[in-house]
């Protein structure tokens, strides 16, 4: 495969059409044991998708074709990445460890990570959300939060 | 009968009566201000609280936060394009770039003083309204219904601009998305892979904080730190003195608040198409379209207008058949039982003092909306924006775990969240509309119980859906608002290429 059809399709919406084709495809399996009645609307809405994902994909080709340059879909992947691996990482920590401790190091993690890093305003701006929380939703609403599957195993 | 809605006055204006609907209007706009929190989940919490209170003063609350919470989701919506509630989705598309222009101080208030128009509209039109109107919903049965989701999921595909196939894409994963869960009718799983958690289907809060908020804080994580703009950059300023600046949009808001009051009253049509509607409509008569989605403040007015519109008309068939006409309605239903109060006609001669009463209260609380809610917005909510972007992000994550959790207090659903998140921040990034996924999960499942209802009275001749003339006209406003824009675009073309010849 040449550079240049190796980067045609490396394309960002040539990926999506192409993922969206695989995965439509393969929701569609499970329709087939259902009612006739019960497949007809989410096989309409796959076969759709499989249909004007393969319309995109052509029409995206199309102007790769005639020389379109696709545009990056971030300008700064690296920071992408970490954001969404820092929210991940507090949801299974918040899971695993518990809601508090996870909720009393993240906000200064993300905050210091990504540029803000005056430790006093950390400390007063964790204190009172963390504050707040537990007096509205702990104290005022009885709403539980995860305790933290290790310490419950 | 509507004597009864003059005598039930004075009881309105108790202390603890009154004192309810205050505190209701700001705890909504509290929590509608919160991402992932929503007048629903609120009003769900509050409902047990209530046990011991008296009807009138439980309905206050809930009144009040359910208008408060409409208004309220503007907030995020106008200064971090999230949507604090589902109907506040229209309100991100002019509402956020005006706070890029340092003017969400002024689009703060354009929609306070719309939500409170609305609300007011929405508010007569339910004490006027409700029992006449209830015949009219009667003669919608499932073909008609199917119908108008139908063309509830049209308009948004086809009138938002962009590229169709996009939209379309959009929506098929939206009403993809609504069809997972046990089926209506037959029971049987669909989509679930064994989850428990799936079998009710996914909820509507999870979706929207997935795809509007976790691309948003991505983003202000994304860009390097910016501390806000300043607060003279905002345009904030005493709301009367902003109000000559509205004076234009009395047409918005007419049409806003008919818009709202109509989707209001059909049932299960809800908040975010009445201010998907609201908005295409008011696009569509504007001299300058091409502004909009720019930072046009009509755009606010328009969405905002449609959305509080519709709150009190949801409960016309909520009041008098017991069919409510959108979630929150759903839950208010579920606080009228607590008490011991039977939707239904018998409701109206058997309670009219606490039925016109809760009336009243809808329309104090949008009234209210204008003191509470204008003061709030400008001088406290607006401030946000000040905020270092890092830390801001770092609390808007905290919250959308807490908000999403809460639902059903099960991890499951935030992580199925973080999943929307990332599909979001892909469709926003590759230019898909995220609107036709929150109205094809809307409007999905509806559509397709009504489908197979009407299929089921017709004995599965297809035709059952084009027998009447309701349903035509439907079907003809469907058609014209997909054939519509490419029509008017080849006119135009057209035009212009004989004025250059």
């Amino acid at each position: 495969m040449t550079e240049a059809r190796q980067n045609r399709l490396l394309r960002p919406e040539t990926l999506t059409a192409i993922g969206l084709i695989v995965a439509a495809t393969g929701f569609l399996i499970p329709t087939f044991d259902l009612r006739p009645i019960s497949a007809l609307l989410p096989a309409a809405m796959l076969i759709g998708l499989i249909v004007l994902s393969a319309l995109l994909l052509v029409s995206d080709q199309r102007k790769a074709a005639a020389g379109e340059v696709a545009k990056p879909v971030s300008t700064a992947p690296g920071r992408v990445i970490g954001a969404f691996a820092l929210i991940v990482g507090y949801a299974v920590a918040t899971d695993l460890l518990g809601f508090y401790p996870s909720t009393v190091v993240i906000i200064p993690l993300v905050s210091a990570i990504f540029g803000y890093r005056s430790p006093l305003g950390l400390v007063i701006a964790t204190a009172i959300v963390v504050g707040s929380i537990w007096l509205i939703f702990d104290f005022g609403m009885s709403q539980d939060f995860p305790a933290g599957r290790l310490w419950q195993d | 009968m509507y004597s009864d809605l003059l005598n039930a006055l004075p009881e309105v204006f108790g202390l603890a009566n009154f004192l309810a609907v205050i505190i209701g209007v700001i705890a909504g706009i509290v929590v509608g201000a919160m991402p992932g929190l929503s007048a629903t989940m609120a009003i769900s919490v509050l409902v047990p609280f209530t046990f011991g209170l008296e009807p009138l003063v439980a309905l206050g609350l809930m009144a009040g936060i359910y208008n408060g919470a409409m208004y309220g989701g503007a907030i995020p919506a106008v200064l971090l394009r999230i949507p604090g509630t589902p109907a506040a989705v229209a309100t991100t598309f002019d509402g956020y770039p005006m706070a890029q222009k340092g003017e969400g101080g002024f689009a703060l208030q354009v929609a306070v003083v719309s939500s409170s128009i609305g609300g007011i509209a929405s508010a007569f039109a339910l004490m006027l309204l409700a029992p006449p109107l209830s015949r009219v919903t009667l003669l919608f049965g499932p073909a008609e219904v199917f119908w108008v989701a139908v063309f509830g999921l049209a308009s948004i595909i086809f009138l938002l601009g962009g590229s169709p196939v996009k939209g379309l894409i959009s929506a098929c994963f939206g009403v993809f998305v609504s069809v997972i869960g046990s089926d209506p009718i037959f029971g049987s799983d669909r989509f679930t892979f064994g989850k428990l958690e799936l079998l009710d289907g996914i909820s509507i809060v999870i979706l929207l904080v997935g795809l509007y908020a976790l691309p948003p804080v991505i983003d202000l994580l994304e860009t390097p730190l910016k501390t806000g703009v300043s607060e003279d950059k905002l345009g904030t300023e005493p709301i009367w003195k902003a109000l000559p600046r509205m004076k234009g949009f009395w047409k918005t808001w007419l049409r806003g608040s008919f818009i709202g009051i109509w989707i209001g009253i059909l049932p299960g049509a809800g908040g975010s198409m009445a201010a998907f509607m609201s908005y295409n409509e008011a696009r569509r008569a504007s001299k300058h379209p091409e502004r909009w989605g720019e930072g046009e403040a009509e755009g606010v007015a328009a969405a905002e207008t449609a959305n509080n519109a519709d709150t009190a008309s949801a409960l016309i068939p909520a009041l008098t058949l017991g069919i409510p006409g959108t979630a929150v309605a759903a839950v208010m239903l579920g606080g009228l039982l607590v008490h011991g109060l039977q939707p239904g006609p018998m409701l109206f001669r058997d309670n009219p003092d606490v039925v016109f009463g809760f009336m009243w209260q809808f329309l104090f609380g949008a009234i209210l909306l204008v003191l509470l809610g204008g003061s709030l917005a400008t001088n406290s909510f607006a401030r946000l924006l000040n905020l270092p972007r890092p830390l801001l992000g770092s609390i808007i994550i905290v919250l959308m775990l807490i908000g999403v959790y809460s639902i059903h207090g099960r991890m499951f659903d935030v992580y199925l969240m973080l999943g929307f998140g990332a599909v979001g921040w892909v469709m926003d990034k590759l230019k898909f509309p995220l609107p036709p996924v929150v109205l094809g999960l809307i409007l999905g499942a509806f559509a397709e119980e009504n489908l197979r209802l009407a299929l089921r009275i017709g004995r599965g001749d297809w035709s059952v859906l084009f027998r009447n003339t309701t349903s035509l006209v439907l079907v003809a406003l469907t058609i014209a608002v997909i054939v519509g824009p490419g029509l008017k675009q080849r006119i135009l073309d057209a035009r212009k290429a004989r004025r250059q010849a």
